[in-house]
């Protein structure tokens, strides 16, 4: 650097040069911007909200509602859940019989289904299909549900090596055989459910082995499917696009013609989207704007009731709450229609009993009997008396709900009792729940099937969980001899006799059974709302008046 | 100068490791695994899910392996996207936050820079308050209500552009802007700042006293100087706008970097929480080295030490 006039120039030439490097940094930007057409609504294209970003689309792996939203419209299990609850319709499988002793299900499947190639769905394919998801080195986080087939959990586990001992088995092409361990006459309801989604076996042999977890199988192109769509195009975090699927069995009557699941973070962009016409059907309401939709456009707004039950769960290995008593006085002080109606306002119902009603045609008992000055009483036997003496408690969330300022309100004017409220993350909460690492917790429960069996399970001793780390004989008892009646009346009286113990010795506090509130656009015609997250796009169709 | 830079990118090295070594070790201390779930799932499977992601050996042995896949170029699996690797959806994501990050860099460049100038040179009419009320603004409204706020007047009051998604380059404009305003405050009060000082300058009077057009004074002789904290502020600036259009990306639901990046943690997909991580430590780091040598360049009174 010498001489002034150079060392100008130089600097000149530098500031230049530093908007070039910028320039260079926004070239590849600029070119990779795409015409897209994203706004006009096609006649038959509906456009969702797609909530979690799918781990995986295939149907063993999947945990999520949100991932099988997707994937209950690439295939179809043998049967699949009724919209409104009931018996399970025919889905690849158009009937089955069970044998008298309940131990044998046979299913006959159609002779037209194919698979999205072509192929045509074989009852080998569901065996195939049973054997991947039992396989120890696949880790299917939902293998669980496949051990009510005989010797399964043994296969899982190492001690039966030989798969044909396992109870399914393909009688001929079209003709599917279970064997169960022992009677259960929910077993339809369980076939229904989504990890019983079949694979294309051929398809899985050709990108890596039956038991290996991280192949591209499920990538637009390789997909094979047996459902109404095929994967068209899965961009992450972005739009996932399936259309019809020609070789369906029913795609005569499929009138959509392309989904596209739309992925939104939160409600309150999935709801501005909405506003501006980019998607049909969202997946929540923000909370502020409920009344406003309730009162100005009532045709947008669906409230559909779920099959989950809203809990707080107490934690019966810690002192004061592994007093019975104390419990009894906890939940007997709560008002849950105020909380229902004062608080959360969604259209959500009071939880006196615990399973959600109607869940697998379950009918609950009778609350059991008690109120306020029953409440203050067994408080004071316990030896609180107006709530003197009552260690502070801590009541966990992961979710920021008005809900448990109402409850600890309640609390401290009903009882005399103060609790903490603290908002863990998600995963914190969870594994402080599953570890017993705390005193109240507030909990969801979905059941993964329409049948009551599910949430009466998770409170049996040992259950992973169990987690008020409750242990009751008489409770798993009495579960475990109601999972082997048939379902009717003598069903019925035996869970109602497990949920009276349930709620007699309170390790659980139910609260409320939740509602899903939506926007669905009143273009779209045939959408059926379901308690249990199952999606059905066959009747959907899009009506542009 | 060669000697300074790579001393400088030498010592990335070490400051990686630690980064690297911290990250590894309190992302496994959070409570919580990435297979946790509201159902909680039978331990035998567990098992098999810890053991298919080597979960199940010594910590140690597998920071030590991670250590090696990384030396390799490999970031490993995602533990979410089971058949997704990290170097995949960096691959696929990163383009998409640095096409954002550039574009509103470019924003705050022309907004800043042309504020800040006139501010600068009308000093206390009434286009220097304007100016410098619009750079207090965009210090003051947080992106997640500047941003609602343009949706619901040009997305749906309007029906110009679409609320979210980024398909076309009309989806580019809102978040782009918002982003951008945000950065362009800061640019405007720095070019402002450095602007007066250097009017003030004795070069500057001497300039004047030989005639030279204000125009002249301005472009020629005063922007040089006055850029300097400009320049020094970009390389941070554009670290900052890379790794923090999270909230932008949420808003807009632009499938960017940003986005899983904080996913990551809350889904406790280790590996892609240290990809990221490695990933916004080098650009930082690399950054901030660009601009110090951008600055020594530009001002003859600094020297490369």
């Amino acid at each position: 650097m010498n001489g002034r006039v150079n060392h100008q120039k130089h600097r000149k030439g530098r500031i230049g040069l530093i908007f070039l490097c910028f320039s260079c940094f926004l070239w590849p930007s600029l070119s990779s911007c795409s015409k897209r057409d994203n706004a006009t609504p096609n006649s038959q294209v509906l456009r969702l909200s797609q909530r979690n970003e799918p781990a995986t689309l295939d149907p063993q792996l999947a945990t999520l509602p949100d991932e099988f939203f997707v994937i209950r419209a690439l295939s179809e299990g043998l049967l699949a859940p009724a919209p409104g609850g009931g018996a399970p319709l025919p889905a690849a499988a158009a009937s089955w019989s069970a044998s008298p002793d309940g131990l044998v299900y046979t299913f006959l499947l159609r002779p037209e289904a194919r698979w999205s190639n072509g192929d045509p769905v074989t009852a080998g394919d569901f065996v195939y299909s049973v054997h991947r998801i039992l396989s120890p080195a696949l880790a299917a986080p939902k293998a669980a549900l496949f051990f009510r087939l005989k010797n399964a959990a043994a296969f899982y586990r190492g001690q039966e090596r030989d798969f044909a001992r396992v109870g399914v088995h393909a009688l001929d092409d079209h003709r599917l055989e279970f064997t169960l361990e022992q009677p259960m006459p929910d077993f339809p309801a369980l076939v229904a459910s989504g990890p019983w989604i079949p694979v294309h076996p051929a398809t899985i042999g050709q990108h890596g082995r039956i038991d290996q977890r991280d192949t591209p199988w499920t990538w637009p192109g390789n997909y094979a499917g047996n459902g109404p769509f095929t994967l068209a195009a899965w961009r992450p975090n972005q739009e996932i696009t399936v259309t019809r699927n020609p070789a369906y069995h029913g795609a005569a009557q499929v009138p959509l013609q392309q989904v596209r699941f739309v992925a939104f973070d939160n409600r309150d962009s999935e709801e501005r989207a909405f506003r501006a016409g980019q998607v049909d059907v969202t997946m929540d309401v923000p909370f502020t704007k409920l009344a406003t939709y309730r009162t100005a456009q009532p045709p947008v707004l669906h409230t559909v009731p779920l099959h989950e039950t809203r809990y707080l769960a107490l934690n019966v290995t810690r002192v004061p709450l592994n007093d019975a008593r104390v419990r009894r006085a906890l939940t007997l002080a709560l008002d849950r229609t105020a909380l229902v109606e004062k608080v959360l306002l969604g259209g959500q119902r009071p939880a006196l009993t615990f399973i959600p009603p109607g869940l697998g045609g379950y009918q609950a008992p009778a609350p059991p009997a008690g109120d306020l000055a029953e409440a203050r009483r067994l408080l004071a036997e316990a030896g609180f008396p107006g709530g003197a003496g009552f260690p502070r408690l801590e009541l966990d969330t992961w979710v920021n709900s008005p809900v448990l300022e109402a409850i600890q309100q309640m609390w401290r004017e009903q009882l005399g009792l103060e609790v903490t409220i603290a908002q863990r993350e998600a995963r914190i909460h969870l594994a402080a729940l599953a570890a017993g690492d705390y005193a109240l917790g507030l909990v969801p429960a979905i059941p993964d099937y329409d049948s009551p069996a599910d949430l009466f399970e998770r409170f049996t001793s040992g259950h992973p969980a169990n987690y008020p780390h409750w242990a009751n004989a008489g409770y798993d008892h009495l579960v475990a001899a109601a999972g082997r009646l048939d379902a009717g009346a003598d069903r019925n009286a035996a869970y109602q006799l497990a949920e009276k113990v349930l709620l007699a010795d309170a390790p659980v506090i139910p609260l409320y059974f939740n509602t899903q509130n939506f926007l669905v656009r009143p273009s779209v015609q045939g959408w059926q709302g379901d308690a249990l997250w199952t999606r059905f796009y066959q009747n959907i169709h899009l009506d542009e008046k | 100068m060669l000697r300074y830079t790579v001393r400088r990118l030498l010592q990335i090295i070490p400051v990686l490791f630690v980064i690297i070594t911290a990250t590894f070790f309190m992302v496994r201390f959070v409570p919580g695994g990435p297979f946790t779930a509201e159902k909680a799932i039978p331990p035998e499977i567990l098992k098999n899910l810890e053991a298919h992601y080597g979960l199940d050996q010594p910590l140690w042995r597998q920071y030590l392996n991670y250590l090696r896949s990384i030396a390799h170029g490999d970031l490993g699996p995602s533990f979410k996207y089971s058949n997704r690797t990290v170097n995949e959806i960096i691959g696929d994501k990163l383009p998409v936050s640095l096409e954002l990050g550039a574009l509103s860099l470019v924003v705050a460049l022309v907004v800043g820079l042309t504020l800040g100038v006139l501010a600068a040179v009308r000093r206390n009419s009434w286009l220097d308050y304007l100016a410098s009320s619009i750079g207090m603004l965009g210090i003051c409204v947080p992106t997640f209500v500047l941003g609602p706020l343009l949706v619901l007047y040009f997305a749906i009051h309007l029906g110009w552009v679409n609320a979210s998604g980024w398909y076309t380059w009309q989806d580019r404009v809102l978040p782009v802007l918002t982003l951008g305003f945000v950065y362009a405050a800061y640019v405007m009060r720095l070019t402002r700042g450095g602007m007066l000082e250097v009017l003030n300058q004795d070069y500057i009077r001497t300039a004047r006293a030989k005639g030279a057009s204000e125009t002249r004074i301005v472009l020629k002789h005063a922007l040089r100087g006055g850029l300097l904290p400009v320049v020094s502020f970009l390389g941070p600036a554009i670290a900052g706008i890379l790794t923090g259009s999270f909230v932008i990306e949420t808003i807009f639901q632009i499938p960017g970097l940003g986005r899983e990046f904080v996913n990551s943690a809350f889904n406790r997909d280790y590996t892609l929480v240290l990809g990221t991580v490695i990933l916004y430590a080098s650009l930082i780091v690399v950054l901030n080295l660009a601009a110090d040598i951008a600055q020594v360049w530009l001002n003859p009174k600094l020297k490369f030490e």
